[in-house]
């Protein structure tokens, strides 16, 4: 799973959290609100049983105590006491207007509804007799609710329906929401990512978000663009250099075999061609490590016999004539045992070079450089070391935590301009490798090269 | 001294007087030069020279233009000199049907070689004698004379004598002579090698087991030192 998919995967989970913890809290305020509600009635004023429990038959007569009394004062409401025939035996702050005497029908009527739009409480006390209690009109609301069961359960039943119906087409939508934004997104997110690496395949530009693609597509040809002229420039210059650079090797070198000259014109025309050399394999370094680095060079690779690649490669530095302070030693860690692997026969070669050359080039006291090469577990081995100078530490690390080798150089212009081991390095990777620096005994520098015999080229 | 004509072909006078004096300094005579590619075609028609030493990048019509129109008719050897040292440029002018290819900037020594092995290849020598520390060897004839005494080289080891002898001074690898003896899938053969190795030496060294002409190099393979010749 990529960043882009889990970056979705928890935008949904945190989304239906966010409904899960919505549904919540509306459950905990509704509860939270009855309750309220139940509290801050105006049923703090009283229970019509107990105000009925301080009415009493006392000498034939129905009475009322003085609690009684002052529960309704405080309301300003009205009492009545109706017997089994629905006459008012007793009454308190009973309204004029209102009749003294009740049919059943009447009583069943305001028990439920309203008596004169006064609103009012009954209580059924045990002696048979009917307690009635009226507010104020406005004070209380009536409300009579009926309903037969089997209609009550299809309701009940279609309120939890709706509600489960109403929670799945939440998510439903929410999913796909989200399964749409992911859809137009991961594009557009995956292309950024690609930017970064530094290649980017053309976005689609159709669609809502068409603009930001259309802009990724323009930064993209934009550093394209930048890639193309920084290799088309060194192309330009390496090429326009090689010719002149021709004459200038061609003519330093027929004056250094001119045996006519005398011997310093012929030594000065000799470090006028070692310097031309340089020169040339600088531009061929600069070219080939540029053309790896935008993939402007195909790695071709072909089943390679590993050990003869190198001996080529040894010979060819060999037969361009080494200096009499170098010595090369070529072993086969298995000798006569052939090693094969898939590679770019030219790009090993080069790295091979590039590696001796290497050597060389630092130790300008002359050394003794040691190639070897085998195979173990499958991958093909090499190892290059000579006796030359020491190596520092920190240069070592630096060399193996893969800095930018040309800046590894220090500023010694005897040195080499570091481009060659840089090529090492990305021959190295072009062929899934890997490469490491040491110092070797008792002084100098050893390189170890591991590749595998067949890469997963992608 | 060499009598084969060489027609060089380069749109930058500066390399086209370095090439003259280069391969006259290695004793060629016969020299042509062009500064485009029409007049490399005009001359090659009308001189038909030996081999042409032709730069890829000119104005109008570039080499491999001239090499394509030169393949219609002719299988004269063609040296193809590139600035831009392109591996397909390399690929495409040997496609095309260039002999060999070599980059800007070279070494005269190299382009020397290269020409040199080109035009033994195409025009062997009738009287071409190599001249060994402890024999001679008539090319032509694949005959060795050491000690007063004729002897003759098989195919096989005029093979490799031959390939020894083109790349003389330098060191040629042990798959690059079992591939000359062998062909493409030479792997194996390298102890097959060793014996013609073995037999060459004792016709063309006077001590076999001390060998001084066709020499080992250790763990790469071998190199041919030709007779030094007294200035």
């Amino acid at each position: 799973m990529n960043s882009v998919q889990r970056f979705f995967r928890r935008y949904i989970f945190s989304t239906v959290g966010i409904v899960i913890l919505f549904l919540t809290v509306n459950i905990a305020l509704c509860f939270a609100i009855l309750i309220t509600g139940s509290m801050s009635g105006t049923d703090a004023s009283f229970s019509v049983r107990d105000f009925s429990d301080h009415v009493v038959l006392r000498d034939e007569k129905w009475t009322a105590d003085n609690t009684a009394l002052s529960m309704l004062q405080e309301q300003s409401a009205w009492a009545m006491l109706l017997d089994e025939d629905g006459n008012v035996v007793w009454q308190q702050n009973l309204p004029e207007n209102l009749p003294r005497s009740y049919t059943s029908a009447e009583v069943a009527s305001f028990s439920r509804w309203y008596l004169e739009d006064y609103p009012v409480k009954i209580w059924t006390r045990a002696d048979g007799r009917l307690m009635v209690v009226g507010y104020q009109p406005g004070t209380l609301v009536k409300y009579y609710f009926s309903l037969e069961w089997p209609y009550m359960g299809v309701m009940l039943g279609g309120i939890a329906l709706v509600f489960s119906i109403n929670l799945l087409l939440i998510v439903f939508l929410i999913l796909r929401n989200t399964r749409k934004v992911e859809k137009a997104m991961t594009p557009i997110l995956q292309g950024i990512q690609d930017l970064s690496r530094g290649s980017l395949h053309r976005l689609d530009e159709h669609g809502e978000l068409g603009e930001i693609s259309a802009g990724l597509n323009r930064a993209a040809d934009y550093m394209r663009k930048k890639d193309d002229t920084r290799a088309e420039w060194i192309r330009g210059v390496s090429h326009d250099i090689r010719t002149p650079l021709s004459v200038v090797l061609g003519y330093a070198s027929e004056l250094e075999d001119d045996c006519g000259l005398p011997p310093d014109a012929r030594k000065q025309a000799g470090i006028i061609r070692r310097e031309s050399e340089k020169m040339k394999r600088l531009i061929d370094d600069l070219n080939l490590t540029t053309k790896l680095e935008y993939a402007l060079r195909p790695v071709r690779f072909k089943e390679v016999d590993w050990a003869e690649t190198s001996r080529q490669a040894v010979s060819e530095v060999l037969n361009s004539g080494l200096d009499r302070r170098y010595e090369i030693v070529f072993a086969e860690m298995q000798p006569g045992r052939s090693v094969h692997l898939l590679g770019d026969h030219e790009l090993l070669q080069r790295m091979l070079d590039n590696l001796i050359r290497n050597s060389i080039t630092h130790n300008p006291q002359g050394c003794r450089i040691a190639v070897s090469v085998g195979e173990k577990n499958g991958r093909c081995l090499c190892t290059v070391s000579d006796n030359g100078v020491e190596i520092a530490p920190e240069q070592l690390k630096a060399l193996n935590r893969g800095d930018n080798i040309a800046s590894t150089q220090d500023s010694d212009e005897k040195l080499e301009h570091g481009l060659g081991l840089k090529l090492v390095v990305q021959i190295v990777k072009a062929h899934h490798g890997t490469i490491s620096f040491s110092g070797s005994t008792p002084h100098g520098l050893e390189v170890r090269i591991s590749l595998p015999t067949q890469p997963l080229i992608s | 001294m060499t009598n084969h004509k060489i027609l060089l072909v380069d749109d930058d006078p500066n390399v086209l007087e370095m090439l003259l004096s280069i391969f006259r300094r290695a004793g060629y005579t016969n020299l042509q030069t062009a500064a485009s590619g029409a007049e490399a075609l005009r001359i090659w028609q009308k001189e038909q020279p030996s081999l042409i030493v032709l730069d890829v990048m000119m104005p109008e019509m570039d080499g491999f233009s001239v090499l394509k129109e030169i393949r219609r008719t002719s299988r004269i050897p063609v040296l193809m000199l590139t600035a831009r040292g392109e591996a397909e440029d390399r690929i495409e002018g040997l496609e095309i049907g260039a002999d060999d290819y070599l980059a800007k900037p070279f070494l005269p020594k190299e382009l020397l070689l290269r020409v040199g092995a080109i035009l033994g290849r195409a025009y062997p020598n009738q009287n071409e004698v190599v001249q060994l520390a402890g024999a001679t060897v008539d090319m032509a004839n694949a005959e060795v004379l050491k000690n007063g005494e004729k002897q003759t080289l098989t195919a096989k080891e005029m093979q490799l004598f031959e390939k020894l002898y083109r790349n003389a001074g330098r060191i040629v690898t042990t798959g690059v002579l079992c591939e000359t003896i062998c062909g493409e899938f030479w792997q194996g053969y390298e102890s097959t090698l060793s014996t013609h190795i073995r037999h060459l030496r004792k016709k063309i060294e006077e001590n076999p087991s001390k060998p001084v002409s066709l020499v080992t190099v250790k763990g790469l393979g071998y190199r041919l030192n030709l007779k030094e010749v007294s200035p």
